[in-house]
C-alpha cells in the first residue's frame, strides 16, 4: 500500500505533545494498511466529512456485541481500510493485568488486526481498532482459548461493567468493588453478549463518593460506596495537620508553596453544608448534614475516615450528551448493604426491578435516565417501591397542583354526585 | 405467555421474514405475543439467532434483528 501525502495531518506532529499521526506512521512500517488510515483521515479533513460508515452483521457466532462493524466509503482509494472493524475486550476488574498479558493481547492484534489500540474506551474496555470480517472468528478463538479473555459489550446490551481500584489500593473503599463487578459480569453474561434492552445499559462501581470511575456521570446504574454512621475522627492527627506535621492532601498539589495549612480556609469554609467547626482545638462534625462530598477526608486522610457502617448509594440514569444533553444519575436508594454472603442478591433485585420496568416502558434507543425523565421521578420511585425523600427533590415545586392517587385519599374517589350537589349548588 | 416457546419463535420469524421492515428492534416483536414478558421475547429471538435463522445487526450502539439474508452490511449499501 502506498504512502499518501498528508500535509494537514503532518501539522499535528509539530506540537510538543504526543501525536497519533506519528504513532500511525510508525505502525505503518509494520502494517501498511495504516498508510490508508492516514490517507482517509487526510481526505476527511479536506472534505470536512467522515468517510467511515458503521454498522452491520459483523460479529462472532452467538454474540450480539463486542464487535463494531466499520467500513470505508471510499474503499477503492483506501483498500487497506475497506473493512476496519473495532473489537472490544472485557477488561479485568480495576484494569489489573500483567505486562505479559498486555504483550499477548498486542501480539494477537498484530496477527489479526492493524495493531492499533485504544486503552481504554470510556466503558473501560480494551479497544482494538481495525480488522477484517474473515479475521473475526480466528481472533475470537485465540482470544478465548489461548488468552482466556472475553469480548466486552456493545449495542443494546449490558455494557462491560467497570469498577474503581477499590480496596485493592484504596482505604476508602466502602465495599469490594472488584468482587461485585466480577460477580455481576459473570452473572449477566447473557445480557453482556446478546441484546436484551431498548438501548445500552451501563454498570459502574465506585468504592467511595470520590467516584473515580465517574459512575454518577456515565452509568445507568451507579453503585457508589458510602457510610451511614459518623466520619471517624482522629483528633490527634487533626492537631498534627494544624501544626504542620502532616502534608495536607497526602502531599498532592505540593509542587507550589501554598503557605501554612489553614484548616478554616482549606477545610471548614469549603464544606458545602457548613457542617464542620472547631471547638478549641477539637474538630466537630454534624454528621446528619454531611453530603459525603469527601473534601475533608481527601485533605486530611490521616485524621478523617469514612464511618464503619458501610454500604452503597444506588443512583440511576446518567448518560453522556447524545440526545437531550448530559444527565447525572438520580439518587434512588440512599443506602444499600452490599453483602457478599448473599451473592449480592440485594443489588441484583434492584437491577432486575429496573430492567423489568425499562424493557416494558422504555422506547427504542431510550436510555433509562431518559425514560425516567419522560415518565417522571414519582412514577419511577413507585416502580422501585421507594418512599420519596426530600433528597429526591431537585427544587421547591412551582406547580401548585397536587395529584393524589386514589389510595392516598380517605374514602377514595367514589362519591354520590347528587349528595354533593345538595350541599354545593351549581 | 399465550404461545408456547416454539409458537413464539415461529411468530417472530414470520414477522422478520414478511414484515415491511428488514431490521427490527426487539420491542417490535412484543406484539407477537402481548402476554409474553419482554425477557421471553428476547430469549426466543436470541434462540433464533443461535439456530442461524436470524442475524443480529448492530450499529455499535443499537442492536436490531433481521431474518437471515434480509439485512445488509454497510459494505453492501
Amino acid at each position: 500500500m502506498p504512502k499518501h501525502d498528508t500535509p494537514l495531518l503532518d501539522e499535528l506532529e509539530k506540537g510538543p505533545w504526543p501525536s497519533f499521526v506519528t504513532d500511525l506512521k510508525r505502525q505503518a512500517e509494520k502494517k501498511p494498511e495504516c498508510f490508508d488510515i492516514l490517507g482517509q483521515v487526510e481526505l476527511s479533513y479536506k472534505d470536512k466529512i467522515t468517510h467511515w460508515k458503521h454498522g452491520g452483521i459483523v460479529g462472532v457466532f452467538g454474540y450480539g456485541g463486542g464487535i463494531v462493524g466499520r467500513y470505508s466509503d471510499v474503499p477503492d482509494k483506501f483498500p487497506g481500510v475497506a473493512h476496519f472493524h473495532t473489537v472490544r475486550l472485557n477488561q479485568p476488574s480495576s484494569k489489573f493485568y500483567s505486562s505479559a498479558k498486555l504483550r499477548d493481547i498486542c501480539n494477537l492484534w498484530e496477527k489479526y488486526g492493524s495493531g492499533m489500540t485504544n486503552m481504554h474506551g470510556s466503558t473501560g474496555d480494551l479497544v482494538l481498532l481495525g480488522t477484517t470480517t474473515p479475521n473475526l472468528e480466528p481472533l475470537f478463538y485465540d482470544l478465548t482459548h489461548n488468552l482466556n479473555q472475553d469480548l466486552g459489550g456493545s449495542g443494546s446490551n449490558l455494557r462491560t461493567p467497570e469498577c474503581c481500584l477499590g480496596r485493592a489500593r484504596c482505604e476508602w473503599g466502602c465495599y469490594d468493588t472488584q468482587d461485585l463487578c466480577h460477580t455481576l459480569t459473570m452473572h449477566y453474561q447473557d445480557e453482556i453478549h446478546r441484546p436484551a434492552f431498548p438501548y445500552k445499559f451501563k454498570f459502574k462501581f465506585s468504592g467511595c463518593p470520590n467516584d473515580c470511575v465517574a459512575a454518577i456521570a456515565r452509568s445507568d446504574f451507579a453503585v457508589i460506596g458510602t457510610w451511614r454512621d459518623d466520619i471517624r475522627i482522629d483528633q490527634a492527627a487533626v492537631k498534627g495537620y494544624i501544626k504542620g506535621e502532616f502534608a495536607p492532601n497526602a502531599g498532592a498539589h505540593s509542587g507550589k508553596d501554598w503557605g501554612k495549612f489553614d484548616i478554616k480556609k482549606e477545610v471548614l469554609d469549603l464544606c458545602p453544608t457548613e457542617c464542620m467547626w472547631m471547638e478549641g482545638d477539637t474538630l466537630k462534625i454534624d454528621n446528619s448534614e454531611c453530603t459525603r462530598c469527601m473534601h475533608c477526608i481527601n485533605v486530611m486522610p490521616r485524621a478523617l475516615r469514612p464511618g464503619k457502617k458501610q454500604g452503597a448509594t444506588i443512583c440511576v440514569g446518567a448518560k453522556a450528551p447524545i440526545l437531550d444533553g448530559a444527565q447525572f444519575a438520580t439518587m434512588t436508594i440512599p443506602f444499600l448493604e452490599i453483602n457478599k454472603d448473599t451473592e449480592y442478591a440485594e443489588v441484583i433485585e434492584v437491577i432486575e426491578k429496573i430492567w423489568d420496568w425499562w424493557m416494558e416502558v422504555g422506547k427504542n434507543r431510550e436510555r433509562v435516565g431518559e425514560t425516567i425523565q419522560r415518565v417522571g421521578l414519582p412514577t419511577f420511585l413507585k416502580v422501585m417501591e421507594v418512599t420519596p425523600l426530600p433528597q429526591h427533590i431537585k427544587e421547591p415545586r412551582s406547580n401548585p397542583y397536587v395529584f393524589w392517587q386514589e389510595d392516598e385519599v380517605e374514602g377514595g374517589f367514589e362519591r354520590d354526585i347528587r349528595e354533593f350537589r345538595k350541599r354545593n349548588a351549581q | 405467555m399465550a404461545l408456547s416457546k416454539d409458537e413464539l419463535k415461529a411468530a417472530i420469524l414470520e414477522k422478520a421474514l414478511t414484515g415491511p421492515k428488514a431490521q427490527l428492534y426487539v420491542k417490535d416483536f412484543y406484539a407477537c405475543d402481548p402476554e409474553a414478558g419482554p425477557r421471553d421475547v428476547k430469549n426466543a429471538a436470541n434462540d433464533l439467532v443461535k439456530e442461524g435463522k436470524m442475524d443480529f445487526w448492530s450499529s455499535g450502539s443499537t442492536t436490531m434483528y433481521a431474518a437471515k439474508g434480509r439485512a445488509k452490511d454497510e459494505e453492501h449499501r
